[in-house]
């Protein structure tokens, strides 16, 4: 089952938002798991209509709709933070295609990362991922 | 056949009036977005009669004759002696805009160092993200500073890492939303540190291109700096109706993927197929007309009017506030109702205001009494800097 990552600050009104674009666009959610991160957002659902979800969240302009061919990691704001984890995929010889910073406070950055090797990519980054 | 607007209906004749006189309205509440609306190319509108193409490298002559070639190689060697490349050592064209200057940017360092990482920072436009989709380019964001300056230490541990690949920096000339510009010597300093001997530079010089050259002590951005090329907007300080830009870069870089031309059959690199011949001519009247000193005077005036609006922000107790030689002018996002009306662009907590040449104190005044009768976004904790 397909899975789309929803990334946003936390604000009033974003679920309404969220749920009446895609109501709008006939979507259902089939599944969905919300959590506060620091400041920010994470919605992950499944739906029943993958493409017309992301065409739907896409035109909401302050949040981020992250595709299954993402992973989302939350790793501290330091210094060199993002080069270790990305030292972990040249250690395992797993070539990075993108790395986007998706939200970003004092403390923490929630962060896509694309691979062409999902799946181990998944297990290199256990310990900070978020979907 | 041709032809005129009697053969229109009276409801589309009425249709065109009634959009000329919403943009005629809408242009004296342009304030958020880097377009200057002062420019009369009247003299240019007989060749809009006549089906002109630029198709082709503007330095090979071609058998489509309807076109403005020659007028493109001279705008192009007027900015090539702004951004301070040599005579014989850049090639470019007009563009479609800064994008696709940016695009080729990236497509040539793609070619020189297909294994290469692009390194931009999270203040640099979205568009780049599209162009590196499109360019299939393996990519990592890097921090910005609270100014919108790239975080030089995030930088330099994540090339560290990275060091077996040749870097390709993506540098902001002048983000778009706060106008700051990477520092080109530090990033050198790093390729210097880190002993990287191929390595890329691209600038996005989209505003700030055409503001640099012309003051007194600008941040390095150009050639002189180890850029390896640059792309620079021609509608937004110039002026322009139809979008447009220039695009330099190395020639020694650009001659060296010339075996690329086996895949296509032609020695033309531009990435367009058909290229817009008014645009080259529109650049070359302006850069005839105003000069250097003209846009020098025009700048100051800008950054005058900048700084003006920071104070005038202050007066009236909102925090804005500028990068060094920038026009554009921070400030906490107001409300929606304000945000409409000046046409203002947003990003999360922010707005801001461009000094362009149209921008006027009086419109800064009014942009000012705007806000503080309609107070800033109800989100908005505090501005960054």
């Amino acid at each position: 089952m397909k899975q789309i990552v929803v990334v946003a600050k936390n604000r009033t009104g974003l679920l309404a938002d969220i749920f009446e674009a895609l109501a709008e666009h006939n979507v259902n959610i089939e599944t969905i798991d919300a959590e506060a991160i620091d400041s920010s957002g994470v919605l992950i659902l499944t739906v029943d209509r993958y493409d017309d979800a992301l065409v739907a969240l896409n035109r909401i302009p302050d949040i981020s709709a992250v595709t299954e061919d993402a992973i989302v990691i939350r790793l501290k704001d330091e210094l060199g933070a993002l080069a270790r984890i990305a030292k972990r995929f040249k250690n395992a010889n797993i070539s990075l295609r993108s790395v986007r910073i998706l939200q970003r406070d004092d403390q923490y950055s929630l962060v896509a990362i694309s691979t062409e090797r999902t799946d181990e990519a998944l297990q290199l980054v256990s310990d900070v991922i978020v979907a | 056949m041709s032809w005129q607007i009697g053969d229109l209906s009276s409801e589309d004749r009425s249709r065109l009036s009634t959009l000329l006189v919403t943009i005629q309205k809408k242009v004296d509440e342009f304030l958020g977005y880097p377009c200057t609306a002062r420019f009369d190319y009247s003299a240019l509108f007989p060749f809009l009669s006549y089906p002109m193409n630029n198709v082709g490298d503007p330095f090979i002559p071609t058998l489509f004759k309807l076109n403005t070639h020659d007028f493109e190689v001279e705008v192009l060697d007027i900015f090539r002696e702004w951004v301070h490349a040599t005579k014989d050592g850049f090639w470019g064209y007009v563009t479609n805009g800064g994008t696709e200057g940016n695009m080729y940017g990236i497509f040539l360092a793609r070619e020189l160092f297909p294994e290469g990482m692009v390194y931009y920072s999270e203040d640099t436009h979205y568009s780049v993200s599209k162009s590196l989709r499109v360019l299939h380019v393996r990519n990592i964001m890097i921090k910005s500073q609270p100014n919108g300056e790239m975080d030089y230490d995030d930088l330099r541990e994540t090339i560290r890492i990275h060091r077996d690949v040749p870097p390709i920096v993506f540098a902001n000339i002048g983000t778009t939303m706060k106008g700051a510009v990477d520092n080109l010597d530090v990033i050198n300093g790093i390729f210097h540190d880190l002993a990287l001997h191929e390595r890329y530079i691209h600038a996005d010089a989209a505003l700030s291109g055409m503001i640099l050259p012309f003051v007194e002590d600008p941040q390095p951005f150009d050639f002189r700096a180890g850029i390896d090329s640059i792309s620079i907007s021609g509608h937004k300080m110039i002026g322009s109706p139809i979008p447009c830009g220039v695009v330099l870069a190395r020639k020694a870089n650009v001659d060296r993927i010339a075996r690329s031309v086996e895949y296509v059959g032609t020695l033309d690199t531009t990435l367009s197929g058909s290229r817009n011949a008014i645009t080259p001519l529109f650049l070359w009247y302006a850069l005839k007309t105003v000069k250097f000193d003209g846009f020098k005077q025009i700048v100051r005036s800008c950054l005058e009017t900048a700084e003006y609006a920071t104070h005038a922000f202050h007066a009236a107790g909102i925090e804005a506030w500028r990068n060094k030689n920038s026009i554009t002018v921070v400030l906490p996002k107001p409300g929606a109702h304000v945000v409409e009306k000046w046409q203002l662009a947003t990003q999360l907590d922010i707005a801001h205001l461009i000094t362009m040449p149209h921008v006027t104190r009086r419109q800064v005044h009014d942009l000012v009494d705007d806000i503080r009768d309609g107070g800033i976004d109800s989100t908005v904790k505090r501005t960054q800097q």
